[in-house]
């Protein structure tokens, strides 16, 4: 178990290290035009020159890359290149309603996903199965953004109930966590097919195995097989798919947060791209790409916890 | 009593007639190979045709602005005109040409991509393919939209630069599943065989390996034409990427929500959400083996 961990946690280590030398790469393909992008189009040559030195842009690529590794290690993301503010302050300011948006929709999406999931594993090829894998599918090729418009379409123009975006303040009063509850089913309805589906297969699989015939045949009636054999042992191949999900429902996240202008991550990533305001881009790229690895090295330690043979592959 | 004969006269006729019909369809079926290849071939055909040749047959031009803006759905203009007067249906046509014309071209160098890096790691010694699925894992721990906004905001707008964005984005998972089916072709009892008979790389891959990996790169490049799909729709939507792409109609159809302009936003994406379907339904009926 102790050597699986440390293989685990090497290999993530190595990965990120490739991620943060990929961002060197990008900041360096970007890197010219940061000086440029901070003092204007008419700005002098000695100027950009000066200003390089103060980035430490220019001088030898290995001392770059170390003053790169120092910048990073020191929790320093630089400045953004339009605001001026800290990048760090400024990520720090929109993950608190990313993670408010993220902990309701994926929390919600994961009792959808049971529920819609166990109603098709039991009834798998069966018109109440088609019914639900014809749902999961319709929803599964339902682009976020879409899904976010026709929402607001819905409810804050049809029948106005509730806000179609803005800011609000997540967890201060009432009337403004209306602003999260359409972006959180958004987010929701974005996420859960894909997990409904895989549970729905497994669930299919664990309940023709031999265990669930030994139950059966013990007497146990059908609710106690399915929640307390069936379920857990179905669970498993969700744990590993929420963990390699991560990037996907985060690209939704970006198109979602836009449609409602919603101020977390992924509003500040495409206005930061739109803007090209590189020092942010490449700071949420980091964060992005280190909460993927460690969603990754979490389900991979909560899988070989949940199941021992899997600490051998 | 003569008119009863004749009506049970006639009913005989058309049962008989209704019999034959339905016999043809729902009996003869069964050996016409063909109708499930037009099953599964037909959402994405009517999609292509909608594209390419739907502005020969609706000749309004898209870019003409002389209607009045924002006009709901009427003989003159069935889908509606958009805040500008312009012809929604033209446009969509035109959005959809724009869309595949980019993601198809990414969609084949994105396999190409995949099925080459897949059996470069996959033949390389175990330390090398190894290192490049580490690399691999880095890659993939990005979410595809980070790196194509990174892309787009850093690379000059155009559509050589979408079609590569989409195309470096949409092929790592391809590469992972190619890589793992080589390693397990190459202890195969057949494999050994050949290897044993003096078969160098070039002959295992051509004559061994595409063989036997090409139902699962068919399968893949449908599903990576839906991802490629969904990207540009995506990079359509938050404003960058291909100026009149389904997504970017979309986009401002929902600028302009506070008008009450469902022909804006729900046929664009619907249109989106049918292509995504079209594309995942190839690669399953590929997958089962009923088409190509």
């Amino acid at each position: 178990m102790l050597g699986h961990l440390a293989r685990r946690c090497l290999e993530a280590a190595a990965t990120l290290a490739v991620l943060v030398t990929l961002t060197f790469c990008l900041a360096h393909l970007a890197g010219g035009s940061a000086a440029r992008s901070i003092l204007g189009p008419h700005a002098s040559p000695e100027a950009l020159k000066s200003l390089n030195a103060l980035l430490h842009q220019g001088g030898p690529p290995g001392a770059q890359y170390s003053f790169w590794w120092n910048k990073l290690l020191h929790g320093d993301l630089g400045q953004s290149a339009i605001t001026n503010e800290d990048v760090a302050v400024r990520i720090g300011n929109a993950a608190g309603p990313t993670l408010a948006l993220y902990t309701l929709g994926l929390g919600s999406a994961a009792l959808l996903a049971t529920a819609l999931g166990l109603l098709h594993g039991v009834f798998y090829r069966r018109p109440i199965g088609r019914v639900c894998s014809a749902l999961e599918i319709a929803l599964y090729v339902t682009p976020g953004f879409f899904i976010a418009a026709v929402l607001s379409l819905v409810f804050s123009i049809w029948l106005p109930v509730l806000p179609a975006g803005g800011a609000g303040d997540p967890g201060q009063n009432a009337a403004d966590m209306r602003h999260l509850v359409l972006p959180a089913v958004s987010v929701m309805l974005l996420a859960s097919p894909g997990l409904a589906r895989v549970f729905a297969q497994s669930v299919d699989a664990e309940l023709s195995r031999d265990y669930v015939r030994t139950a059966r045949a013990r007497g146990l009636g059908w609710l106690a097989i399915l929640f307390r054999h069936v379920m857990p042992n179905a669970a498993r191949p969700l744990v590993t798919l929420l963990g390699l999900s991560l990037p996907v429902i985060f690209s939704g996240d970006v198109v979602v947060e836009s449609a409602f202008d919603y101020p977390g991550l992924g509003r500040l990533l495409s206005q930061s791209a739109l803007g090209h305001d590189y020092p942010v881009l490449l700071g949420i790229v980091l964060l992005i790409g280190v909460a993927t690895i460690i969603g990754n090295l979490a389900a991979d330690i909560a899988l070989a916890l949940l199941d021992p043979r899997a600490r051998y592959v | 009593m003569s008119s009863e004969a004749t009506s049970n006269k006639r009913q005989k006729f058309f049962g008989a007639f209704f019999r034959k019909i339905t016999e043809f369809f729902f009996e003869k079926q069964k050996t016409f190979a063909s109708w499930h290849w037009i099953r599964h071939a037909g959402l994405p055909m009517l999609l292509a045709l909608f594209c390419f040749l739907g502005p020969y047959v609706w000749r309004l031009s898209p870019t003409a602005d002389d209607a009045a803006a924002i006009a709901a759905p009427a003989w003159a203009h069935p889908a509606g005109t958009d805040d500008l007067g312009r012809d929604e249906l033209a446009r969509l046509m035109r959005g959809g040409a724009e869309t595949l014309s980019v993601a198809v071209p990414a969609a084949v160098v994105a396999v190409l991509l995949g099925a080459g890096y897949g059996m470069l790691a996959g033949f390389a010694p175990a330390v090398v393919g190894r290192m490049l699925m580490c690399l691999l894992d880095a890659l993939l721990a990005l979410p595809s939209l980070v790196v194509l906004l990174c892309g787009a905001a850093m690379l000059p707008p155009g559509p050589v630069t979408d079609c590569g964005l989409i195309a470096i984005t949409a092929w790592f998972s391809l590469a992972r599943l190619v890589r793992s089916e080589i390693v397990a072709l190459r202890d195969r009892d057949f494999a050994h065989a050949a290897r044993q008979l003096g078969a160098g790389p070039w002959h295992m891959a051509y004559v061994h390996y595409v063989p036997n990996i090409s139902r699962l790169i068919a399968v893949n490049a449908a599903l990576i034409l839906g991802d490629a799909i969904l990207s540009l729709s995506s990079l359509g939507f938050l404003g960058l990427g291909p100026a009149e792409s389904w997504g970017s109609m979309l986009r401002s159809g929902l600028a302009v929500i506070g008008r009450n302009a469902w022909w804006l936003i729900l046929p664009p994406g619907l249109l989106i959400a049918g292509s995504l379907y079209a594309a995942s339904a190839a690669g399953e009926a590929i997958a089962e083996g009923r088409a190509a």
